[in-house]
């Protein structure tokens, strides 16, 4: 038989695709079936925060950070907060500082619980989506009550909190934690050791630790290659340093590792969440600041451990009562530029599986 | 590694290439000259104290007069940070690429390049990223920058 | 029988079987409202409250709403999240794709007029009615569900309003 002639074709995944949570678009070059180079185009979610927050004071750039990473607002809100802090050289009283650590594992919580549920969909499992998105309610339902948003919360402000959390939060956030207890056994014993599951992430997509380290890759993608790094152990801010919790990790790096790495990385937010509630002091929630206050000139890059990694904001000041420059940072920018890197030589259905198991967001990556 | 010692070890290792700028109590932000860039670079990603190994930020800077490159850097394994500046002109500022120190570099110089028009010599691949591929309204996020659509807040 | 007390209808019972009289206006709203499948185009923060409207609490599926990935399926573009302006050609496009009878619903802020990134953003579309004519227009920075319910809810009473006329003149 003469030789069959074949040639490459490309296919464009995205900007508008189900399983890239978002606007990515994915331009692909296949021989068959299998990948041989991607090249992933961004700006589609370009909203220009930066430019925006040059022109707003920094108390009104705390909503904009708000939708620069919505699925953690909390960590974006904190992340601006404690850098104008550092700027302005404000202290935050005792209790802000809890509210502030409860509220961030509650959130990191509720962005792994979508994790759990939209990997499982992309895969084609449809219910770990429903009981995902159940459970990620009853941690919705406490921000509610607190600050009254849904998603963006503009709760953490400079100098502290916006309001102190109402009477019934306590009990209410403890039976959230019971109740996500009891369900995280059924979310593994959905998933964990089912065979569909298994042949789809295991041994796909592994991230070698010195390829993450040369691309900048932080978070739960970095640990599941084996790499120990947490912002909240390695650089503590707030008061994490108080707090009794591990750093999972796992040593193979692939779709699997990372999925379990949530998890476990549940679990410990929950631990976190509790201690904080125990240890809640009465006091003051916010520290008396301007509203237009003017920090000193002066510049200052500030991060924080969210569920995607390193979140970091770079502030200069001028002086004035607007910032000078702000730069935002997430983790997802990196983990995007490394999929090319480990998404070539395997199938187009398991890099659906591969760029699930990075967890990108989109807004994070475009700013 | 706390910053002082920090300091102290850069003040020893790093005189003739790294000034300490003075911008109060925060952390150290170096100034390193353009031309030096990548050497200095290389050296801290390779001295076996410091080991900055994680490229954390890169952000662009207009002041109005001129242009600064501001690297954030950390250690994966000793848990310090430093930052590094890069002063440039306004007008058509170059920059070294330092993606041969960390690979991570690629799309922050790509969005230099592209917001702030600061050209990187040496990228290999500086093309429309952010923009819209048709863009034609030069580099949006200079701070003389202005179109037809673009609506400024107003004071309040 | 709960559809035949809404319509307008006449029926009557005949010895083996029955006879409806009602007109194909009727009918083609009532089938036009209550399977309105939408679109998943989520683009930012309210995409994730689309899905949560999609998931175990809000329920959209009651509606007869159910998430289709392609616009060849689609009846309804829910178009949920800022649209920049690479992003807006693409919005154009995939309205096009889809058939007759097509709808859309802005969701957001963003959608309706920039929201919050109407001052001071070079690359936010300040509103999606100059790409594609809007049926429904769902405020809030991101719409609860409970809104983005009632818009649908609002939109199926919009459909059924509609004359067969109005469809032959487009």
């Amino acid at each position: 038989m003469a030789d069959l002639r074949t040639e490459e074709f490309t296919v464009n995944m995205g900007p508008h695709h189900p399983s890239t949570h978002g606007v990515c678009r994915l331009v692909l070059t296949l021989n068959g079936e299998k990948i041989i180079k991607i090249e992933p185009v961004i700006g589609y979610l370009h909203r220009a925060l930066e430019k925006i927050c040059e022109n707003r004071t920094y108390a009104q750039c705390i909503p904009i950070m708000d939708r620069f990473e919505y699925v953690t607002a909390m960590s974006c809100n904190y992340l601006f907060s404690n850098a104008a802090e550092k700027l302005a050289g404000i202290e935050v009283p005792e209790r802000a500082e809890y509210l502030r650590v409860i509220m961030l594992e509650l959130n990191r919580i509720a962005s792994h619980l979508i994790f759990y549920g939209v990997t499982a969909m992309d895969i084609g499992a449809l219910t770990p989506f429903l009981y995902g998105l159940r459970e990620r309610e009853l941690i919705i339902d406490l921000f509610e009550m607190t600050c009254g948003q849904r998603l963006t919360y503009n709760y953490i402000r400079v100098g502290g909190v916006s309001r102190d959390i109402p009477a019934e939060f306590e009990p209410k956030c403890r039976e959230a934690i019971k109740i996500i207890r009891e369900k995280l056994i059924d979310y593994e014993g959905l998933l964990n050791e089912n065979p569909i599951w298994l042949v789809r992430n295991k041994g796909i997509g592994v991230l070698p630790p010195e390829l993450g380290i040369a691309y900048g890759v932080s978070g739960p993608v970095l640990r599941a290659s084996g790499v120990k790094y947490d912002i909240r152990k390695d650089d503590p801010y707030s008061i994490y340093d108080r707090f009794d919790f591990q750093i999972p990790t796992r040593e193979n790096g692939d779709c699997y590792d990372r999925y379990l790495l949530r998890l476990d990385e549940i679990k410990q937010s929950l631990n976190i969440v509790e201690q904080a509630l125990d240890a809640l002091p009465e006091g003051d929630i916010k520290a008396k600041v301007s509203p237009n206050f003017k920090p000193p000139a002066g510049e200052v890059y500030s991060r924080v451990e969210n569920s995607r990694g390193e979140l970091g904001v770079y502030i200069q000041s001028d002086g004035g009562k607007k910032p000078l420059r702000v730069k935002m940072r997430g983790g997802s920018y990196n983990q995007l530029q490394v999929l090319p890197h480990i998404g070539t030589n395997c199938l187009v259905a398991d890099l659906v599986a591969i760029f699930a198991s990075l967890d990108v967001i989109l807004p994070e990556v475009d700013r | 590694m706390t910053f002082d010692e920090l300091k102290e070890y850069l003040a020893a290792n790093f005189a003739d290439d790294l000034t300490l700028l003075d911008t109060g109590r925060h952390e150290p932000v170096y100034e390193v000259k353009a031309e030096k860039l990548v050497t200095v670079c290389r050296r801290l990603r390779e001295d076996e104290t410091l080991k900055f190994d994680f490229f954390c930020n890169l952000g662009g800077v207009d002041t109005g007069e001129r242009m600064e490159a501001v690297y954030s850097l950390a250690s994966y394994s000793k848990k310090i940070r430093v930052d590094l500046k890069v002063i440039l002109p306004h007008e058509k500022a170059e920059i070294d690429s330092v993606q041969e120190v960390w690979p991570a570099a690629n799309w922050y110089e790509r969005e230099l390049w592209e917001l702030y028009g600061v050209h990187v010599k040496n990228h290999g691949n500086l093309t429309r990223f952010l923009l819209p591929d048709d863009w034609d309204q030069g580099f949006p996020m200079r701070k003389d920058w202005d179109a037809p659509d673009f609506i400024r807040m107003p004071e309040l | 029988m709960g559809v035949i007390k809404k319509l307008p209808i006449y029926s009557e019972k005949l010895p083996g079987g029955g006879l409806v009289l009602t007109s194909l206006e009727a009918v083609i709203n009532q089938a036009q409202a209550k399977s309105m499948w939408y679109l998943l185009f989520g683009t930012a923060c309210c995409a994730i409250e689309l899905m949560c409207t999609g998931a175990s609490r809000y329920d959209f599926d009651r509606l007869g709403m159910i998430f289709r990935a392609t616009p060849r399926q689609a009846d309804l573009i829910i178009a949920a999240g800022t649209i920049t302006k690479k992003m807006a050609p693409r919005l154009r496009r995939l309205y096009d794709q889809m058939a007759e009878p097509r709808r859309v619903i802005a969701m957001g802020g963003c959608t309706i007029k920039g929201g919050p990134f109407y001052y001071d953003s070079y690359s936010v579309e300040k509103g999606i009615d100059h790409i594609v004519p809007v049926d429904m227009y769902i405020p809030g920075c991101p719409p609860r569900p409970e809104s983005l319910l009632e818009g649908c809810i609002h939109l199926q009473e919009k459909i059924k309003k509609q004359k067969l006329s109005d469809w032959q003149e487009k």
